[in-house]
């Protein structure tokens, strides 16, 4: 995936942040989209991602900060002219008018003329492959169909951002796997500017240009998918992001790194102290014990199994290694697991697999 | 295929229980059709002509007419009223609030004879005794809670999410009111209608203190007749009251499902 860096910023949030009463749910918050990129904002629930969604469509008026649009400032704009796309995690499709007339609800309300609006719902429609229900209430609608109508409504006002709230949440899996290839081209063929949230790393991972993954109010890290799986900035974020193995270390002023009993590697810098070391369970290699050999300056420790789990494409097993347990996961092939609990092995991975931040918790 | 087999006691108790309730009213039927000139049951023999006096007694008349008119001049106030109101109490905070929303609906929780004493020693005051703009404003009183409550209740259950996806889509406040919040209030509407009108319809005891020789509703009426003859006359009069409130019933029912306007 390639990000033109030539695009100019699109969305900015200029240290903006909003409390309620005297809860401050976001301290403040920097933030620019590119135009035509997708950017997530991916975070647990309450960690601040829906309100500056709402923010940027209005519905929330920030305590502080600015927010600018295709270098206009929009801060003091009411909602009606914002001129946002939104698409709801409950569709919030008009439920007394039908499909078309919930699609033509912003054109009428630019006072196109009845020519123009009866052709754009139509192209919009057709966009979503729903010309043939035009006719239908929302309530006679399939959820995905539901959720088609409230894309093409956004979308038909041409809006200068679409703004996409854990639109995906009610669906299905099967449904929101479809859709989300569906969103995903319709918005790089449409080429505009998206904030989609959600909680789902998955769907962050796989429809975004760029992920901002927030805690707290805060933001955690900014970036690419690539960059927020493979270098997580903070161990919240590889906890977040992918699963991943989380062990209590120590770094000694010799700078030796230590965890689960054992002398480790990492690439990393390494400062004395207390150290929290992340491993993703996948980039171990497991062997039979004395089998398995370090790569130059890799890890390489003992361990028994304790547990295996088969679910479908993956085997995990749970690796006793000193005091700790360290999750691995394996590619099914089409025989039994090839370890069984209670065998000794010996598990591998580079430097570069173990990640090392700061134990805050101690 | 019977997944709820209800046990014969349990089928005469409730066979018992709705005899109970519903004995008086049906009673009301053949005793209509009496031909009797006093009431009683059962009928020595049948004939319509208590409804024939019924249509020739004027007083009867003007008072029907009187209480139609008045229940839906009251019914449309409770409405223009009570949908400002309750959008007030759901959509805006302001201090004191839970308060006013209290006051509001507190005269359903106060004994009518006293709202009544009350209605009467204030309007004595104001010349509003015996008038239709007196009777209209009492029954407000009463129905306006009523009103209130199901909007509020209707309001409160909306998706706001809709009314912001309107404005979103370029929906200045006002327009978000009347194409997104108000149709989509409709059944609310229509329950909160027709429990209105037949509570402005079907008021006797504040009316009763309100009422004189100039103007009279169809329940004093009949409460009068009653105290001076007993005749079939009020039966074939509350047969016809019944099959009224069945008809506004229906038509809430037609319009939306019994159980969706007022339960919801």
């Amino acid at each position: 995936m390639t990000v033109s860096t030539a695009k100019e910023d699109h969305l900015r949030l200029e240290n903006i942040g909003v409390s309620f009463g005297s809860v401050n749910v976001i301290p403040s918050l920097d933030l620019s989209v590119r135009k035509g990129e997708m950017v997530a904002f991916l975070g647990p629930s309450g960690c601040g991602k829906t309100t500056t969604l709402r923010m940027i469509a209005g519905l929330i008026t920030p305590s502080h900060g600015r927010i600018h649009v295709g270098g206009r400032d929009i801060t003091a704009l009411p909602i009606h002219d914002r001129d946002m796309g939104m698409v709801f995690q409950s569709y919030a499709l008009f439920p007394h008018m039908d499909v078309s007339r919930n699609v033509q609800f912003g054109l009428k309300m630019r006072n196109l003329a009845a020519g123009e609006i009866a052709a754009r719902t139509k192209a919009a429609l057709d966009m979503v492959q729903l010309g043939h229900l035009a006719g239908r209430k929302p309530k006679e609608l399939s959820g995905g169909q539901q959720q088609r109508v409230a894309l093409a409504r956004a979308l038909v006002i041409q809006p200068s951002i679409l703004l996409l709230d854990e639109p995906l949440s009610n669906l299905d899996a099967k449904l929101r796997d479809e859709m989300r290839v569906q969103i995903r081209a319709l918005q790089q063929a449409s080429g505009i500017t998206a904030v989609f949230v959600t909680h789902d790393q998955v769907e962050a991972l796989s429809m975004c240009d760029r992920i901002v993954v927030m805690r707290n109010g805060r933001v955690e890290q900014f970036g690419t998918p690539t960059e927020i799986y493979e270098k997580p900035a903070t161990a919240f974020v590889a906890n977040f992001v992918g699963r991943t193995n989380r062990l209590k270390g120590t770094v000694d002023a010799q700078g030796n790194l230590s965890a689960a009993g054992q002398q480790l590697t990492s690439s990393a810098k390494l400062e004395p102290g207390k150290v929290e070391v992340l491993v993703r369970p996948h980039r171990i290699a497991m062997q039979p014990a004395g089998a398995g050999k370090a790569a130059e300056g890799g890890n390489l420790v003992q361990g028994e199994i304790a547990s295996v789990t088969f679910i479908g494409d993956l085997v995990q097993y749970g690796v006793r290694v000193g005091g700790d347990e360290i999750m691995i996961e394996e590619a099914t092939r089409r025989c039994a697991p090839p370890f069984a609990a209670g065998d000794t092995v010996s598990l591998a991975w580079s430097a570069g697999d173990t990640l090392i931040y700061p134990d805050k918790d101690q | 295929m019977e997944i709820h087999k209800t046990s014969w006691p349990m089928r005469v108790l409730v066979l018992v229980l709705f005899l109970y309730l519903l004995a008086p009213v049906i009673l009301v039927f053949p005793i209509s059709f009496s031909g009797d000139q006093v009431l009683q049951f059962p009928p020595s023999f049948w004939s319509t002509r208590w409804y024939t006096a019924l249509f020739q007694n004027t007083v009867m008349l003007k008072a029907f007419w009187t209480s139609l008119t008045l229940a839906v001049v009251v019914t449309i106030l409770s409405i223009v009223i009570a949908v400002p109101a309750a959008w007030t109490m759901t959509r805006t905070s302001f201090f004191g609030k839970e308060f006013l929303f209290n006051l509001f609906t507190a005269p359903l929780l106060l004994p009518t004879i006293v709202l009544g004493l009350a209605i009467l020693i204030v309007f004595a005051s104001f010349g509003l005794l015996a008038t239709m703009q007196g009777l209209v404003l009492a029954h407000l009183v009463v129905t306006l809670p009523y009103a209130l409550r199901v909007l509020a209740v209707s309001l409160g259950t909306q998706d706001r999410a809709c009314e912001e996806a309107a404005r979103t889509l370029g929906a200045k406040p006002l327009t978000v009111f009347f194409r997104v919040t108000l149709p989509m209030l409709t059944p609310g509407i229509v329950a909160a209608s027709a429990l209105c009108f037949l509570v402005s319809f079907d008021e006797v005891v504040i009316t009763l203190f309100l009422t004189g020789p100039r103007i009279s509703t169809l329940p004093v009426e009949l409460y009068n007749y009653v105290f001076n003859q007993a005749d079939p006359l009020v039966a074939a009069a509350s047969v016809l009251l019944i099959l009224l409130t069945l008809g506004v019933i229906m038509i809430v029912e037609r319009a939306m499902g019994l159980g969706k306007a007022f339960v919801k």
